[in-house]
């Protein structure tokens, strides 16, 4: 016995396992509850949602295996190509407005003091409520003629202009609401991000004359490339999925006018509960699944696995 | 041992270590899985439950007079037989527009008794799981239906769902609002033309002069067969294939169009939708709505300060007054513990010649809603009802050009649906969008083999 192994206070003879071994068992075991509950929440229903995939499911039990018929008929949907243009146009538009609003919100708010605590809280603040909760309210805000918003447009000469009816004005409302709910929970993450900089970088660039687009342009920016590329993969993602998108456009347009908000996780959940075409809905899920691991590869590549400290 | 070794030992709790915990961590899982025959037992037991009856109005409904209607039925009935019903309330939302219904049935656990609207009656149809009604409906009680009524809920001559309501629809005005436009009841608008005048002359910078719905779904295109049909036209004809590009069409999409685009009509409705008079109406979000029957029990219960009229839908140049009719069904499940006696349910509560099933019909027309009855006989008993105020101009007026609620399969709704919105509120050519959702319609129908599409 060695003096390492008698200091854990367990006869290792006796159990037959090294430390090293028991270490390694004790964090499976540590791990096995979670991967259990992934494994049985998420990759169950994901390879049966596969599988799926390749079956006509009439919604009551009958299933028909019809191979790759279900991918075929997306090719020739023009409401599938409608609902990936969306659901792309969407996440163009949010992710960089979430990027940018985030960080400016954290760095207006980065310095600890009373009033920042207050502004932090309140910036926050969208994040805590229920999304049904928000739709409504945007939606009653936004409302032909007598919503506020509608009144506020009115008053700058824009009279007449229907947020949410129109096709060309509604999917920039929910992504404006979509940015509203999510920037403050992302001002957080950056402001972590912001806190791990060594305040002696700043002060070092201003001995040496840097002024604050300098210091941010040279110092924060680069030092922030992991929190980047969290926020950057997160709310792509969330963005793709439709995470927050679906209760929005679900509470707020039901993916009209005219299918302008019609984003794809609407479309599935459409194909799947509104016309029992569960088949055809999997198969389009999978799709999805496929293009956010595509994306998300692509974002590793390019970021080297987002291994940042080695630059 | 060493000498770290042995205070770590003594400081910890006797029997009490990591080993330990585990053990009974893995003691306490295996006893929860040891409990699932309980469970299977329970559901064993199930067998012997009362049937469930889903819908969306009690225990708990919004509506008192409609909880109260469900629950003297159920008592009703269970009072007189072995057989126990129980009423499972389901939100709207989570019915038939939501998972809960279509899940259920997904995974072989649908309701034995349910109710659902003529829109949705082919899927469920189609799906195998109505159970044939006929048998427990009498002669004289299956031609107290009036035809129309009960021709969409039966497939080659049997009847797979009991209908508790017909719905017809109808314009709505507020009193108040014409009033300070200067008009009155004899300005009601008789054609599309007059209908969009009057509603230019009521459009204030806080009102719209008149309101359609705008929303996406399965009752846009209810309350828009009607103006189809107005001008003859159909989604289907007679040889089975499209008959979707028609003058008829193209007239009805660009009528709801220019009602939009002269900015009479809103692009968004408040409340629930379109559906919602209380919010529309009777909050003077517009002084003209297209909506049914059940608006008036809304605006009279909702909105008692607000007087309002009703008026029969205007027709086109050329046209023939006509409206839809919608309303909801009570069906069993073919596949649900006991078919036979669900079914028996359904036909005792709403299809019997005993007095209790006529009255029970005039009671949830009259005092639970503000509906027409779909039986003879229970119009008849609730004349006094059905023929004074604005029921009364519902029963002489509106009522009589009532035409059922179409049946489709989700993909013919989707294919007109996506032709009104792109034309409404998407500004695209009606002919062109008539011409592009006939084709799609053509398409479908040639591979269609459901039940036929009425």
């Amino acid at each position: 016995m060695t003096d390492q192994v008698a200091d854990t206070g367990y006869s290792a003879e006796r159990r037959g396992l090294s430390t090293k071994h028991r270490e390694w068992v004790a964090g499976y075991l540590f791990v096995l509850p979670d991967a259990l509950g992934l494994f049985i929440f998420l990759g169950v229903p994901m390879v049966l949602s596969l599988i799926i995939g390749f079956f006509e499911v009439d919604g009551f039990g009958a299933y028909r295996f019809v191979g790759l018929a279900n991918y075929a008929r997306m090719m020739n949907d023009p409401l599938f190509w409608k609902s990936a243009r969306v659901t792309a146009l969407y996440a163009v538009m949010l992710v960089p407005l979430l990027y940018v609003c985030g960080l400016g919100l954290a760095l207006l708010v980065q310095k600890t003091t009373r009033f920042n605590a207050v502004m932090r809280s309140m910036f926050f603040a969208p994040h805590i409520v229920s999304l049904v909760v928000v739709a409504l309210v945007w939606q009653l805000m936004a409302v032909d003629k007598i919503g506020v918003l509608s009144r506020l447009l009115s008053a700058l000469g824009f009279g007449g202009v229907s947020l949410l009816g129109n096709p060309s004005f509604a999917l920039i409302a929910v992504v404006a609401v979509s940015l509203w709910f999510l920037m403050g929970y992302y001002m957080l993450i950056f402001l972590g991000g912001l806190q791990d900089i060594p305040a002696q970088y700043y002060e070092a660039a201003e001995i040496d004359g840097a002024g604050p687009v300098q210091r941010f342009w040279y110092i924060t920016l680069p030092l922030l490339k992991p929190t980047s590329f969290f926020v950057l993969m997160v709310s792509m993602v969330a963005a793709v999925a439709g995470a927050q998108a679906f209760d929005i456009i679900y509470v707020m347009t039901k993916g009209g006018p005219a299918n302008a908000t019609s984003v794809l996780i609407l479309y599935i959940y459409q194909q799947a509960f509104g016309f029992g075409a569960f088949g055809y809905a999997a198969a389009m899920a999978s799709i999805l699944v496929i293009t956010l691991m595509l994306l998300t590869a692509v974002l590793f590549f390019f970021t080297r696995g987002g291994r940042f400290d080695h630059d | 041992m060493t000498e770290s070794a042995r205070k770590k030992e003594s400081r910890s709790a006797p029997g009490l270590n990591r080993r330990n915990v585990l053990i009974g961590g893995a003691a306490l899982a295996a006893g929860g899985i040891g409990g699932f025959p309980f469970i299977n037992r329970m559901a064993v037991r199930a067998q012997d439950a009362p049937l469930q009856f889903w819908q969306f109005y009690a225990p708990g409904g919004q509506v008192a007079p409609q909880v109260e209607w469900f629950e003297k039925t159920i008592a009703d009935w269970n009072d007189s037989h072995e057989q126990k019903i129980e009423l499972v309330y389901v939100p709207n939302s989570e019915y038939i527009n939501g998972t809960k219904l279509a899940t259920s049935f997904a995974s072989g656990t649908g309701p034995d008794i349910f109710i659902i609207s003529p829109g949705d009656f082919l899927r469920y149809y189609n799906g195998g799981v109505l159970h044939d009604l006929t048998p427990f409906i009498d002669e004289a009680a299956r031609k107290d239906f009036a035809e129309s009524v009960i021709a969409n809920r039966m497939v080659d001559g049997k009847i797979y769902g009991i209908p508790m309501e017909v719905e017809p629809m109808a314009m709505y005005y507020s009193v108040k609002a014409f009033e300070e436009a200067g008009l009155n009841e004899n300005d009601v608008p008789k054609t599309w033309e007059e209908l969009l005048e009057v509603a230019k002359k009521l459009t204030t910078p806080e009102r719209y002069g008149v309101l359609f719905e705008t929303t996406p779904g399965y009752y846009q295109n209810f309350t828009w067969y009607p103006f189809l049909w107005q001008g003859g036209g159909e989604f289907q004809g007679k040889d089975g294939k499209s008959a979707f590009d028609s003058p008829a069409t193209v007239q009805a999409l660009k009528f709801w169009q220019d009602a939009i685009n002269s900015g009479v009509a809103p692009r968004q409705v408040l409340g629930n939708g379109a559906n919602d008079a209380t919010a529309n109406l009777g909050s003077g979000y517009c002084a003209m709505q297209n909506v049914g029957i059940w608006a008036i029990s809304q605006l009279v219960n909702n909105a008692p300060d607000v007087p309002f009229g009703v008026f029969r839908l205007p027709t086109p140049p050329g046209g023939k007054y006509v409206t839809v009719g919608g309303g909801w069904a009570f069906v069993a499940n073919a596949k649900g513990r006991n078919p036979d006696v669900a079914a028996e349910f359904c036909a005792w509560a709403l299809a019997s010649m005993d007095q209790g099933s006529i009255e029970r019909v005039v009671n949830w027309c009259t005092k639970a809603k503000s509906d027409m009855p779909p039986r003879n006989s229970a119009l008849e008993a609730g004349s006094d009802a059905f023929n004074k105020g604005v029921m009364g101009i519902f029963s002489k007026e509106i009522h009589p050009g009532t035409r059922a609620e179409p049946r489709v399969p989700p993909q013919v709704y989707k294919i007109i649906s996506d032709a009104i919105q792109q034309t409404q509120l998407g500004g695209a050519d009606p002919q062109a969008a008539a011409t592009a959702a006939s084709q799609q319609l053509d398409a479908f129908l040639a591979s269609y083999s459901g039940a036929p599409i009425l």
